[in-house]
C-alpha cells in the first residue's frame, strides 16, 4: 500500500500520545491562571415563559462575588449556528424577555469559590410568566400550537414554528412511481442521543490589557473567535483562542455556547480570569444533543431492483433555536440520495421549533437517521421483489465519475468494491435469509446478518473556508509545523506531521507541532466539517513542498547541479546517483540565511475545497455544490437476538470503506471502531429521555453509554481508490463521520434477518423487539 | 493531614468534604487525574490507593491519611513510560486521551494482580472506565499486548504503591 512511502500510510503512533498517556496533556480544565474565578450560570426551570424581571442585586452583594451579568450587560446581539439572510441569528447569549427551553441561560456570576457562586445564583430573583409549550415537532407544526418564535417570513408554509425548510427535486417522480414494479411507503423515526464526550464543556477566559485570552473545549478555534468577538463587540485581534487538548466532541462542541460568552464577559467585568465548567448533569439537561428525525419515504423500483423514484419528507425537531437544525434538513437529501443512482427525487425537509433544548451537530449530522430509513426500506423492497440485499445494492450503487444533480462529482467512488468486499468477507449471500442453517438458530438466541451503505462528504465551504499551514525549517534541520487545526482525538496533529515528514523526509520526532492558536497559527477550517485530512492535509503538503523547493534550489545552486538531478534524502539533498554529494538541511539553512538576505526557509500552504465555487450552496434549494469529496462505505452487521428477553447485541461489524488512501491505518481503524461502538449505543443502549422538555436521565448511570462489555468485533477493509505521491495533491477522503451510519441500518436489517422483526424506530430496545415479536406471533400463531 | 503521592510525602490542609480528586488536582497540581462526572460513574479519575484502583472523586482526602496514592504522573520517572503506557501507544488505544490516565491505572492494577488476564478478567477490570472514542477494541488490544510483554504493571509505580 505504502509503496516508497516512509511516513504516510504507516501506522505510526500518534504524536501527542506520550503527553496523553503520561497525564501531561493539558485540557481546558487543567489550565491554571492566578486569581481565577469560578463562573456559574443561572438556567431556566421552565420550558417556555416570559421573563418579567431579573433582580441580581442581592447576588452581587454576596461576599466573594466579583461580577454578575444578565442580558442587560450584553450588546443585545444574537448568534446562531447558521447566520444568513434567510436564517438570521435567533439566539441571545443570555435570555432577554423569554425563555424557550429548560436550561436556557439567564444570568451568570463569577466568584472566588464555588460556594459563593452557588449562593449568588440562589439569590437571583427571576419573575416568570409561564407560557404554553410544545415538544413534539408535528404538534408544533399544527395550527393551534403555541408560537415559539414568529416563523421566519421567508419560509412561507401553512405550518407554525417553522425554523427552516429545504426543498429540492429532479426528474419526474410521479412518472417514476407510476412505472415502478414495486412501490413502498414507510415512516421511520429516530430518537435523542447525546454525544458522550467525557471532558465536560469548559472554558477559561482571561481579560488582560484589552485582550481576551480564551481556552475552550472546542472543535474550531477560529469559528469560536469570530463569534465571541462579534458578540462581545471586540475586534478579532482582541480575542485569542489558544490550544487546549479536547476530551472528545463528536459534533457537540462547535456551536458557540453561552458559557463561553459568559466566561468572556464576566472576565471583562471582573478583570480576572473566569473558568466555566459544566457539570455532567448540566451537559445532559441544558446542552445540545443530536437531532431525531421523522422520515417519510416512498420509493419505486423496476422489477430488477433499479431505483426509479423517491419521495422524501423529513421533519427535524430542532429545539428552541435553529442551531444546526436547518443544516440537517439540507444535508438530508444528500444522505438519502448520494450512494445510489436515483433518476428522480422530490424532497422536502422541515426544521421545527419546539421547547426542547437546542440541538447540535452530532457525528454523521443526520446521516445515521437517513441511512436507517433508506437502507431498511431497500431491504423490504428487495424481499418483495425477490432480490437479495447485496444484489439490489450492487444494481444501484454509484460508479466512479458520476455527477450528482447539484454538480458534485463522486470521482473515485469505491462503493461497488465496498459492497462486494464486505459481503465476501462475511459470506453474506450464503448466510442471509437462511435461518435453518444457522448454528445457533434453533433456540432462544437467533443470529442474523444485515448490510447497509453510506456516503459522507469531506470538507465544504463554511467559515472560515480555508486551511493554511506554515512549515519552518530550524537551523539544525528539524521542522516546526504551524497549523490552526485542533486535535479532538481524531489525530489531526499526527497526520499533518506524517505528511510533512513524507514531503521533506524528516523523522516524525524532529517535527514540532504548534496548533490551534488563533494568534500564532494560520487559519483552519476546524474539526467539524470532515475536511481535516483533505483540506488541511493538502495545505500541509503544499507548505512542506514550498520548503522542499527552496531547499532544492539552494542545493542546485551550491552544488552546481540541475534541480532535476537532485533527490531528497533524510534531512539532506543529494545528487541523484551519487549520494555522497549532498548537503544537509542544516547546511542549506545556513546557506540560505547567508545568501538570501536572511531567509530562514519558511514554507506556506493553503487549501480551499471547490476553488471554482464562490460560496456554500443554498440551504433552502440545495442549489450549488456541497463538496468535491465523498467517502463511501458498506457495513455488515452480525447480531444475536434473545427471543425471550428481546435483547439484541451486535457481535461483529465489518466496515469496507473507501476513504481514498488511509494516511494512518491505525487512526483509521480507531475512527471505525469508535463509530461502530457509537452506532451500537445508538441502536441498543442510549436514549436521552425527556418529558415536557426536562431530561429524565441526566447521568452516566441512567444514560447507558457502551462499556467494555458492549464491545463488538470490528473489522475494517480498506478499499483504496487513491495514491499518495510526494509533491502531488491528493484526494483522500474522510473517516471521522461516515461510518456511524450504514452500520445502524445494517443492525436493523440483521435483526430482521434474525427474527423477522422490522423496526421502524430507533432504539432497538428489548421492549420494542419483544412487542414486535409478540405482534408477529399473535398474527401468525 | 499527610499522605504519600507518587512516592513523595505531602502535608495538606483539607476540608472534611474535600475529595482526593480535588486535593490532587487543585492542591498538588496533579491534573493528569481527570474529572468527567464527579459521581463515580465514568472512571476517568481512577488512581491507585495502596496499589488498588479507586475513584478519586468518591474518595475523601481525609480517608487517605498516611496512605500511598499513585497517579498517572507517578507511574514512571520523567522521560520514561511503563510497558502498559507503551502498549497503549503502540496499540492505538488513545484518541482524545481523557479516559487514558484512568484506563492505564486500572490496567496497571489488573496486570499486577493478574499478569495474564482472560478477556473476562479484562472486562471486569475495565468495566468502570468509560471510553467514547475507541469502542474499547484497541484498549483491550493494549492490555493484551502489555500482558504479553510479561512485565506486568509498572516497576516504577510499584515502588510507590
Amino acid at each position: 500500500m505504502a509503496d516508497g512511502l516512509r511516513y504516510v500510510g504507516r501506522p505510526v503512533p500518534r504524536v501527542d500520545g506520550v503527553e496523553k498517556v503520561t497525564g501531561r496533556a493539558r485540557y481546558t480544565v487543567d489550565i491554571e491562571l492566578p486569581g481565577t474565578l469560578v463562573g456559574r450560570i443561572l438556567r431556566s426551570p421552565h420550558p417556555h415563559a416570559r421573563i418579567l424581571s431579573v433582580d441580581t442585586s442581592r447576588a452581587a452583594r454576596v461576599p466573594g462575588v466579583k461580577a454578575v451579568v444578565t442580558a442587560r450587560d450584553t450588546l443585545g446581539l444574537r448568534h446562531g449556528f447558521v447566520e444568513t439572510p434567510r436564517y438570521p441569528a435567533d439566539q441571545a447569549p443570555l435570555a432577554v424577555d423569554a425563555v424557550r427551553h429548560v436550561g436556557e441561560e439567564i444570568a451568570a456570576v463569577a466568584a472566588v469559590d464555588p460556594y459563593a457562586a452557588e449562593e449568588a445564583l440562589g439569590l437571583i430573583r427571576v419573575e416568570y410568566a409561564p407560557l404554553p409549550a410544545v415538544f413534539d415537532p408535528e404538534e408544533a407544526m399544527g395550527p393551534d400550537a403555541p408560537e415559539i418564535h414568529p416563523s421566519h417570513p421567508k419560509v412561507l408554509e401553512p405550518y407554525r414554528n417553522i425554523a427552516g425548510k429545504t426543498a429540492t427535486s429532479w426528474g419526474d417522480v410521479a412518472r417514476g412511481l407510476d412505472e415502478a414494479y414495486c412501490v413502498r411507503t414507510d415512516r421511520f423515526e429516530s430518537h435523542l442521543r447525546t454525544h458522550g464526550y467525557l471532558e465536560p464543556q469548559a472554558t477559561l477566559a482571561s481579560w488582560e490589557g484589552g485582550k481576551l485570552n480564551v481556552w475552550t473545549s472546542s472543535m474550531g478555534p477560529f469559528l469560536k473567535r469570530a463569534k465571541l468577538a462579534r458578540l462581545l463587540g471586540l475586534p478579532l485581534s482582541s480575542v485569542r483562542v489558544q490550544k487546549a487538548y479536547v476530551g472528545g466532541a463528536f459534533g457537540g462542541k462547535i456551536d458557540l455556547f453561552s458559557h463561553e460568552f459568559c466566561a468572556g464577559l464576566l472576565s471583562m467585568k471582573a478583570g480576572r480570569p473566569v473558568r466555566m465548567v459544566a457539570s455532567r448533569e448540566e451537559v445532559f439537561t441544558a446542552y445540545r444533543h443530536g437531532q431525531p428525525l421523522v422520515v417519510e419515504l416512498t420509493t419505486g423500483v423496476k422489477k430488477d431492483g433499479t431505483l426509479l423514484a423517491q419521495r422524501l419528507r423529513v421533519i427535524n425537531n430542532c429545539g428552541a433555536y435553529r442551531g444546526s437544525g436547518v443544516v440537517v434538513i439540507f444535508l438530508a437529501w444528500g444522505f438519502a440520495a448520494v450512494p445510489y443512482r436515483l433518476p428522480s427525487l422530490e424532497y422536502e425537509g422541515y426544521a421545527v421549533y419546539t421547547n426542547n433544548p437546542v440541538r447540535a451537530p452530532q457525528r454523521g449530522h443526520g446521516a445515521p437517521q437517513m441511512r436507517f430509513a433508506v437502507e431498511s426500506q431497500l431491504d423490504m423492497i428487495a424481499e418483495e421483489i425477490g432480490l437479495d440485499p447485496v444484489e439490489i445494492r450492487l444494481r444501484n450503487a454509484r460508479l466512479p465519475g458520476e455527477v450528482l444533480p447539484n454538480g458534485d462529482n463522486v470521482h473515485n467512488c469505491g462503493l461497488m468494491d465496498c459492497i462486494r468486499q464486505s459481503a465476501e468477507r462475511t459470506r453474506f449471500q450464503e448466510r442471509y435469509g437462511r435461518p435453518q442453517q444457522k448454528a445457533v438458530g434453533s433456540g432462544r438466541f437467533r443470529r442474523g446478518i444485515g448490510i447497509g451503505v453510506s456516503a459522507y462528504f469531506g470538507g465544504s465551504l463554511i467559515y472560515p473556508n480555508s486551511s493554511s499551514v506554515v512549515v519552518k525549517l530550524n537551523d539544525d534541520g528539524s521542522l516546526t509545523l504551524l497549523t490552526g487545526a485542533i486535535d479532538i482525538g481524531q489525530g489531526a496533529e499526527t497526520i499533518l506531521t506524517q505528511i510533512v515528514a513524507e514531503e521533506l523526509n524528516v523523522p516524525l520526532a524532529e517535527i514540532r507541532v504548534v496548533a490551534a492558536d488563533t494568534e500564532s497559527t494560520p487559519v483552519d477550517i476546524g474539526a467539524w466539517i470532515s475536511g481535516g485530512a483533505y483540506v488541511t492535509g493538502n495545505a500541509a503538503r503544499e507548505a512542506a513542498g514550498a520548503v522542499r523547493r527552496k531547499l532544492t534550489e539552494l542545493a542546485s545552486e551550491a552544488m552546481e547541479v540541475g534541480v532535476e538531478d537532485l533527490v531528497v534524502q533524510e534531512k539532506a539533498i543529494s545528487v541523484a546517483g551519487s549520494p555522497t554529494r549532498r548537503m544537509t538541511y542544516a547546511e542549506l539553512y545556513e546557506r540560505s540565511v547567508r545568501t538570501r538576505r536572511g531567509d530562514p526557509i519558511i514554507g506556506e500552504g493553503h487549501w480551499r475545497t471547490m476553488r471554482d465555487q464562490p460560496t456554500h450552496p443554498s440551504l433552502a434549494s440545495t442549489k450549488g455544490r456541497w463538496t468535491e469529496n465523498y467517502a463511501f462505505s458498506a457495513q455488515v452487521a452480525e447480531v444475536e437476538v434473545d427471543i425471550e428477553t428481546g435483547e439484541a447485541r451486535l457481535l461483529r461489524a465489518v466496515t469496507a470503506h473507501d476513504c481514498g488512501f488511509p494516511l494512518n491505518p491505525v487512526l483509521v481503524e480507531g475512527q471505525i471502531d469508535g463509530q461502530v461502538s457509537m452506532a451500537l449505543g445508538h441502536a441498543f443502549l442510549e436514549e436521552v429521555r425527556m418529558e415536557a422538555g426536562r431530561t429524565l436521565n441526566p447521568s452516566w448511570l441512567e444514560y447507558r453509554m457502551p462499556t467494555i462489555h458492549d464491545m463488538a468485533v470490528s473489522e475494517a477493509i480498506d478499499v483504496i481508490t487513491e495514491r499518495y505521491e510526494v509533491g502531488r495533491p491528493y484526494r483522500t477522503k474522510e473517516v471521522g463521520e461516515g461510518y456511524v451510519s450504514a452500520i445502524l441500518a445494517a443492525i436493523a436489517n440483521a435483526i430482521y434477518d434474525a427474527v423477522g422483526v422490522r423496526l421502524h424506530s430507533t432504539p432497538f430496545t428489548p421492549e420494542r423487539i419483544l412487542r414486535e415479536l409478540r405482534d408477529r406471533d399473535g398474527a401468525q400463531p | 493531614m499527610g499522605l504519600v503521592v507518587n512516592g513523595e510525602r505531602h502535608e495538606l490542609a483539607v476540608e472534611p468534604q474535600t475529595t482526593l480528586l480535588e486535593a490532587l488536582r487543585t492542591q498538588l497540581g496533579l491534573t493528569g487525574t481527570k474529572e468527567s462526572c464527579g459521581q463515580g460513574e465514568c472512571g476517568v479519575c481512577t488512581v491507585l490507593l495502596d496499589g488498588a484502583p479507586v475513584l478519586a472523586c468518591l474518595t475523601l482526602a481525609l480517608d487517605c491519611e498516611g496512605r500511598h496514592v499513585v497517579t498517572i504522573e507517578g507511574l514512571a520517572p520523567d522521560g520514561t513510560i511503563t510497558p502498559v503506557q507503551q502498549a497503549f501507544l503502540d496499540a492505538g488505544a488513545i484518541q482524545c486521551g481523557f479516559c487514558t490516565p484512568g484506563m492505564v491505572l486500572s490496567t496497571t492494577a489488573l496486570l499486577r494482580e493478574t499478569p495474564h488476564p482472560t478477556p473476562a478478567e479484562i472486562g471486569k477490570a475495565l468495566e468502570g472506565n468509560l471510553c467514547r472514542c475507541t469502542g474499547y477494541n484497541k484498549i483491550v488490544d493494549a492490555v493484551q499486548r502489555a500482558a504479553a510483554e510479561d512485565c506486568p504493571g509498572a516497576q516504577a509505580g510499584s515502588d510507590h504503591g
